[in-house]
């Protein structure tokens, strides 16, 4: 996939990017054409401007960082079989990703067959850093990333090799918009937050 | 499903050979002198040649880490390059270029992992620290100040001819009373203990692999370390990550003031930051009062662990000693410990405050520490962007490290108690980085391979071994 240098949002003005954007979509269709000006009033009118609480940067190596959540898109080819593999994989465990659970900085994963069956899609969104821990993973669930990879791609290194890191930077595709809703909440936080809800929601049942 | 695995390198069975001890400087493995003195003096080298001759004239006075357990050594030097002070002395491009890419950055230009913004960005630090100017560091652990005179004199000898040597930074340490630090508690309790090094002290923590403290040995994952090359250069070498900080003691004792409405409560929430009362008797062992029989207790203050205080109603999740060395506090946790040890010699400059003082009298004191390992990244660099700059893996969202987080008065430090938790808000900065460097420190042979460079050697490859 290439990648293109974009003028950077900062170094335009507002009406600058405005007739940027009524330009090129000016070729396009009609109704991304008419859309455009929805969103050019909206941007306006100040009723969607604001100022984000965070904005994309850089996660480690490679990637996209909002606040404390990163993003990590790989596309690599599937081994001979490995279609299959996967959904046997998928279907033994039925939903189960309680190894993952354990993790507890992974917010979702998900795989997806590509051209033909022949390459996997896998995204995912987790906390912070995948880097520092991955000595961590091999050490303590040295089967948690295998599981999901091995046999499956097609030259997955294995967690236990050092090129594994190499590996999956050289397969790993930056996203170039990117939406996290809350980029303030890790998995950690999300859960402590459930329980001190439920705690309030029991104590407010009480005095009611 | 998977099960976690109980520690690092559990399945490996290879016992580690015993340690060149002979061939180890003795500033990795020897504990600071009982009393301690010393100085820290950074050398800029202008020319290489020169610099190969103050080695070889150092080299011989350069102590390894023989008996390391035996306090008998009156005085010692330590030497340790940065990677500028590596280029400075000829070291052939293809070793510069095998070490990892931290060492080759520098600390300064690892400011954002290590999370060194504000007071403590390098932009703020003390000259030389972060400047291509900082070549050699020298550590000197002396027990009189004859004894550190004269090592210092040894030192000054090995230069004092070659124009091209200077000297661009001395600054002299020395131990405060009772062994305190400067906020007035004990230190320089604990440290890892390296299999194969020699007696193992009293205490329930496992032995960590020599390779994790000192390279050409197997580390906790299984490997041994294979960079930089050649062997003879990393052989019974490591890395130290140096750290000076100043410690704003009137701040640490107006917070406790403010905080605590006696001085028994003072004294409570001070050994709740730490997880240690001031005389160094830990948390998990004597919860509500301080037991300075204990504290003093080598063979019980070190025996302990955090198995019995999971929900950290005795030692704060977030208690200094319970980040940077959590023992067994995250065994459920995909955090495999052992891969996160250093070996830590800490000393202290500077007068203390006197007792009793609230108003900070602008004087510099605090603490320079010396982490050695053999990664980096994974160790010091992991500490401290993971355990003590946030709160994450402890699910307290972005709480840092309550006595040396980077905390700019906006801090909080959670301290669980039953049935209401207590937080503590307005933490501000306790310490601050005044300098830091990223240095290697060799092996006594790879001193020699390094100081027997030959000018043409130089520019000649070092083939992959
Ligand atoms: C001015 C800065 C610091 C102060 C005032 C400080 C203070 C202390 C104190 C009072 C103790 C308990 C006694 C002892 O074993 O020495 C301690 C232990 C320790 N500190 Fe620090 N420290 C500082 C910086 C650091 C840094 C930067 C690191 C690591 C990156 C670190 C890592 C440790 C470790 C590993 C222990 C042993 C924990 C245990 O007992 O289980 N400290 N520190």
């Amino acid at each position: 996939m290439a990648t293109r240098t974009v003028t950077k949002p900062e170094d335009q003005t507002f009406e600058q990017k405005i007739q940027r954007a009524r330009e090129l979509y000016a070729t396009g269709s009609e109704v991304g054409k008419a859309a455009l000006e929805v969103l050019i009033r909206d941007l306006k009118s100040g009723t969607s401007r604001r100022e984000p609480a965070t904005r994309m940067s850089s996660a480690g190596r490679i990637g996209n960082r909002q606040g404390k959540v990163s993003e990590l898109l790989v596309i690599a080819p599937l081994a001979p079989g490995g279609a299959e593999r996967l959904r046997a994989m998928l279907e033994l465990r039925d939903g189960d990703f309680s190894d993952t659970d354990k993790v507890g900085t992974v917010h979702d994963m998900r795989f997806l067959l590509l051209d033909n069956e022949t390459k996997m899609l896998f995204a995912t969104a987790y906390d912070g850093d995948w880097d520092p821990y991955i000595d961590d993973f091999a050490a303590k669930i040295p089967d948690g990333l295998d599981v999901l990879f091995g046999g499956i791609w097609e030259g997955w290194p294995g967690i236990h090799s050092p090129k594994v890191k190499d590996w999956i930077v050289s397969h790993q595709i930056p996203a170039v918009g990117w939406y996290v809703a809350h980029p303030d909440l890790t998995v950690k936080d999300i859960t402590r937050l459930k329980r001190l809800g439920k705690a309030v929601d029991e104590f407010l049942d009480k005095v009611q | 499903m998977l099960s976690l695995k109980e520690s690092a390198g559990e399945a490996l069975s290879t016992p580690s050979p015993a340690l060149e001890v002979s061939d180890i400087q003795a500033t990795v493995l020897r504990p600071r002198p009982k009393p301690y003195c010393g100085e820290y003096v950074i050398l800029r080298v202008g020319n290489a040649e020169q610099g190969r001759e103050m080695l070889r004239r150092i080299l011989p006075h350069v102590a390894p880490a023989d008996e390391w357990w035996v306090p008998s050594l009156p005085g010692w030097l330590g030497i340790a390059f940065t990677f500028e002070g590596l280029k400075a002395l000829g070291v052939p491009q293809s070793s510069l270029d095998s070490f990892p890419i931290e060492f080759r950055q520098g600390m300064a230009a690892r400011a954002e992992t290590l999370h060194d913004f504000g007071a403590n960005a390098p932009a703020n630090w003390e000259y030389p620290f972060g400047t291509p100017d900082v070549h050699i560091a020298l550590a000197i652990y002396a027990k009189t100040n004859q004894d550190l005179q004269e090592v210092l004199d040894i030192a000054r000898k090995s230069h004092h001819d070659l124009p091209q040597i200077s000297v661009v930074y001395r600054m002299e340490f020395g131990e405060l009373p009772e062994g305190r630090n400067p906020f007035g508690f004990k230190d320089g309790l604990h440290n890892p203990h390296v299999e194969g090094s020699g007696p193992a002290p009293a205490g329930t923590e496992a032995q960590v692999k020599a390779g994790e403290f000192v390279m050409s040995y197997p580390d906790e994952k299984g490997e041994t370390a294979n960079v930089p090359i050649p062997l003879e250069l990393r052989r019974n070498g490591t890395f130290v990550a140096i750290r000076k900080f100043h410690m704003n003691v009137a701040a640490f004792r107006r917070y406790l003031r403010a905080e605590a409405s006696s001085p028994e409560e003072e004294e409570l929430i001070a050994a709740k930051m730490v997880g240690r009362w001031r005389s160094g008797a830990p948390l998990v062992l004597a919860p509500n009062h301080d037991d300075p029989a204990l504290g003093a207790d080598g063979n019980r203050n070190n025996d302990f662990s955090y198995a019995n205080d999971m929900k950290g109603l005795s030692c704060p999740f977030s208690a200094h000693i319970r980040r940077v060395n959590p023992r067994d506090a995250l065994k459920d946790e995909v955090v495999a410990v052992n891969l996160h040890h250093f070996l830590r010699r800490g000393t202290n400059y500077g007068s203390p405050l006197p007792e009793g003082v609230l108003e900070d009298d602008g004087a510099e004191r605090g603490g320079v520490f010396l982490l050695i390992g053999a990664y980096l990244h994974r160790q010091f660099e992991f500490i401290q962007s993971q355990w003590i700059t946030d709160g994450n893996f402890i699910s307290h969202g972005t709480e840092q490290d309550p006595l040396i987080g980077n905390n700019d008065g906006e801090g909080v430090f959670t301290i669980p108690r039953a049935p209401v938790r207590r937080r503590l808000k307005g933490v501000p900065r306790f310490v601050s980085v005044r300098g830091g460097e990223y240095c290697f420190m060799p092996g006594l042979r790879a001193l020699r391979w390094i100081a027997d460079l030959k000018p043409m050697m130089e520019a000649d490859n070092v083939r992959s071994r």
